[in-house]
């Protein structure tokens, strides 16, 4: 257990170097590429006065855009793009070390308040989109292996191979397009999280609503994962009852059941369950797509709006989330790994 | 006079194999007795049917794609292809163990080696009480010579030397003191110096649970001549010579037994001195050659080999022999 201790505690400790890597190479990037928010600023105003047709005192003569020397000054301290990268990434680190993210360019507010708001509701879908795929994956792929090549096998491997070939946000609009209540069925909402007025429900009520703008996005969680998932609980399984272990659990006199769930089950769950780590991960990013096409405000729609309206602080915040997560993640499937496998043990 | 009791008795046993060029006729008609109490060793070159055989006795042939086509496996005279499921499950373990070769991958990576050795016990003898199973666990490791058995028991098999591991496969089989104890090339995978010691305390242990019959699978005539009373030789799916030990080694019959006798190094036989390897290698199990399988390897085959397969016929008291060369009067 000492080695065990020893390898967490330098897994731990490679975390801060990671992260700092990670967010100094964002850091530079979004400072490098050309378009950043003055550019943005400056091109709607272009697009405004061209609109006016006028000129302003903005205009020099040649018709070029001119903004004075010390309104750009300005505008460069409001989006703290006056110091260089080193010191401005530095300036940047100092206010994440003290929880301080930064203002949303675009929604004014603190990052740390707009991602609260998000998270929320990227985990909600995502977290029961997981468990969802864990009910039903792993039976799934257990009676697959139970009954390899069995007409239940053949056909169910069809169905799973048919919904791997289908992205999650298809799944999404195919479900929309037939029960949102256009042409066929009226059964789920368009999309968002909550029906508007949801506060002033009652408990049941609320429940209910919620429950209905469940489903779609679930469902498209569900459809992305579901055949990786089947599969390798599938093959894994299959795996294990061909091994020698199973062949002398057969041999002592154990019942049929007894081998399979008890002596081939345990083996084979060890590589689905030691996934979990990245599976948080993208458990808590969000899938932009989904999040787009179900209208839902979450972690994946605000990373991709932030991007185009090249909303720095929102970027880099939602960045830092999300190599805290990855890198978290990464620990605790080796953590699942040595729970699961005694013959995992790390060297410190 | 009556003979020996006869604890299993093997007949006509075919177990094929569909495979996609063809069946492999893996085991293709055996005979073969085991007698109360004793050791029995099952010899032959790798890919003979040797271990198919051992594997057919508990029904534990991968299906697909094998099959047992035809024959009959009687223990104290009942037919253990006829059994019912919970009734197989009774024989497996309880009265039949077996012993696999590699002690790593036949034991279950993710449990304990107590666990997996009173597994047996719980489940053929009812006993729940976990300090009597953990105390039955711990005399069992300790009557192979497990050092320090009762910290052994909590320990998983990668955590053990692969003799231990042995030991560990050895205490599970003889849990529920079997009659029968198969062991499929149990010493195999392990070092020369282990063989002879593993050997040893398995005889000592059947010895000490009820006087178990062994039938012990080999491909090394060293580790038979030293542990068995009788021996029997199979050759592509069938017995080919079946005699005790003492004689067999003093004057094999058959010339496939010849030939893996003159294949083993002697402590008379000279430095320098080529030891004989058999000519050619064991015929595929798709095509048996016809005659006399062993006529396309033999050195005295003649024409009457190849074409009508000798009957394994009782040379003298006690001693079978599948050669038409070999009469009552003695060898070819």
């Amino acid at each position: 257990m000492h080695g065990m201790t020893r390898y967490f505690l330098r897994r731990l400790l490679l975390i801060p170097p990671t992260f700092l890597c990670i967010t100094f190479l964002v850091y530079a990037a979004l400072r490098l590429v050309p378009g950043g928010p003055i550019e943005q600023a400056e091109f709607q105003i272009r697009l405004a006065m061209m609109e006016e047709g006028g000129g302003g005192g903005l205009m020099d003569r040649s018709g070029e855009l001119q903004i004075p020397e010390s309104a750009m000054r300005e505008l460069q301290r409001y989006y703290r793009l006056d110091r260089s990268i080193p010191v401005g990434y530095l300036h940047w680190l100092g206010g994440i070390l003290r929880l301080d993210f930064g203002r949303s360019y675009v929604h004014g507010e603190p990052v740390l308040g707009v991602l609260a708001a998000r998270l929320p509701v990227s985990l909600y879908f995502g977290l029961i989109g997981y468990l969802a795929a864990w009910v039903l994956c792993i039976p799934l792929g257990v009676l697959k292996a139970v009954r390899h090549r069995s007409a239940f096998d053949t056909w169910t491997s069809v169905l799973v191979f048919l919904g791997h070939a289908v992205p999650g946000f298809v799944a999404c609009l195919l479900l929309l397009v037939l029960f949102g209540g256009g042409s066929w069925w009226d059964l789920v909402p368009l999309g968002g999280f909550r029906s508007e007025g949801w506060e002033q429900l009652g408990p049941a009520a609320r429940a209910l609503d919620q429950l209905r703008h469940t489903w779609v996005p679930v469902a498209g969680y569900l459809v992305g994962g579901f055949a990786a998932m089947t599969m390798l609980q599938k093959n894994s399984l299959l795996e294990n009852l061909g091994a020698d272990y199973v062949r002398t659990a057969f041999a002592k006199g154990l019942s049929e059941g007894r081998v399979i769930f008890v002596h081939a089950l345990r083996n084979s769950l060890i590589p689905v369950f030691a996934n979990i780590g990245n599976a948080l991960g993208l458990l808590f990013a969000g899938s932009f797509l989904i999040e787009k096409t179900c209208n839902i405000p979450g972690m994946g729609l605000l990373g991709y709006e932030a991007v185009i309206q090249r909303d720095y602080p929102v970027i880099l915040g939602t960045l830092v989330f999300l190599v805290l997560i990855r890198l978290a993640g990464n620990i605790l499937s080796d953590a699942a790994w040595a729970l699961l496998d005694p013959r995992v043990r790390f060297e410190g | 006079m009556p003979g020996p009791v006869k604890l299993l008795e093997i007949r006509g046993l075919r177990t094929w194999f569909e495979l996609e060029e063809g069946t492999a006729r893996a085991v293709d008609g055996v005979d073969l007795d085991v007698r109360e109490g004793e050791v029995l060793g099952l010899v032959g070159e790798s890919g003979c049917g040797k271990s198919v055989t051992a594997l057919s006795i508990l029904n534990l042939i991968p299906a697909p794609p094998g099959r047992i086509v035809s024959g009959e496996i009687l223990f104290r005279g009942r037919d253990l292809l006829k059994l019912s499921r919970p009734e197989l499950r009774a024989v497996r373990g309880g009265d039949i163990a077996m012993v696999f070769q590699e002690p790593m991958t036949s034991l279950n990576p993710v449990f304990t080696v107590g666990w997996q050795i009173e597994e047996a016990i719980r489940f053929h003898q009812g006993v729940g009480d976990r300090r009597e199973l953990a105390a039955r666990g711990v005399r069992l490791m300790g009557k192979l010579g497990i050092p320090d058995p009762e910290r052994r028991r909590g320990a998983y098999p990668h955590e053990l030397s692969g003799g231990m591991r042995q030991r560990v496969m050895i205490a599970m089989a003889l849990a529920c003191s079997p009659a029968l104890l198969i062991a499929d090339e149990p010493t195999t995978a392990l070092d020369a110096t282990l063989q002879a010691e593993i050997l040893e305390l398995m005889l000592r242990a059947k010895a000490e649970s009820g006087d178990a019959a062994i039938l012990l699978i080999t491909h090394d005539l060293a580790v038979v001549a030293e542990t068995c009373g009788r021996v029997a030789v199979m050759y592509a799916g069938r017995i080919q010579e079946l005699a005790d030990a003492d004689p067999l080694f003093r004057e094999p019959l058959h010339p496939y037994t010849r030939g893996l006798l003159d294949s083993l190094p002697r402590p008379g036989t000279g430095k320098g001195t080529r030891l004989r390897a058999i000519p050619g290698t064991v015929p595929r199990s798709l095509s048996w050659p016809s005659g006399c399988r062993f006529q396309t390897r033999c050195p005295l085959a003649q024409d009457r080999c190849r074409r009508v397969e000798p009957e394994l016929a009782e040379v003298r008291p006690g001693r079978r022999v599948r050669c038409h060369l070999v009469g009552p009067e003695g060898r070819a």
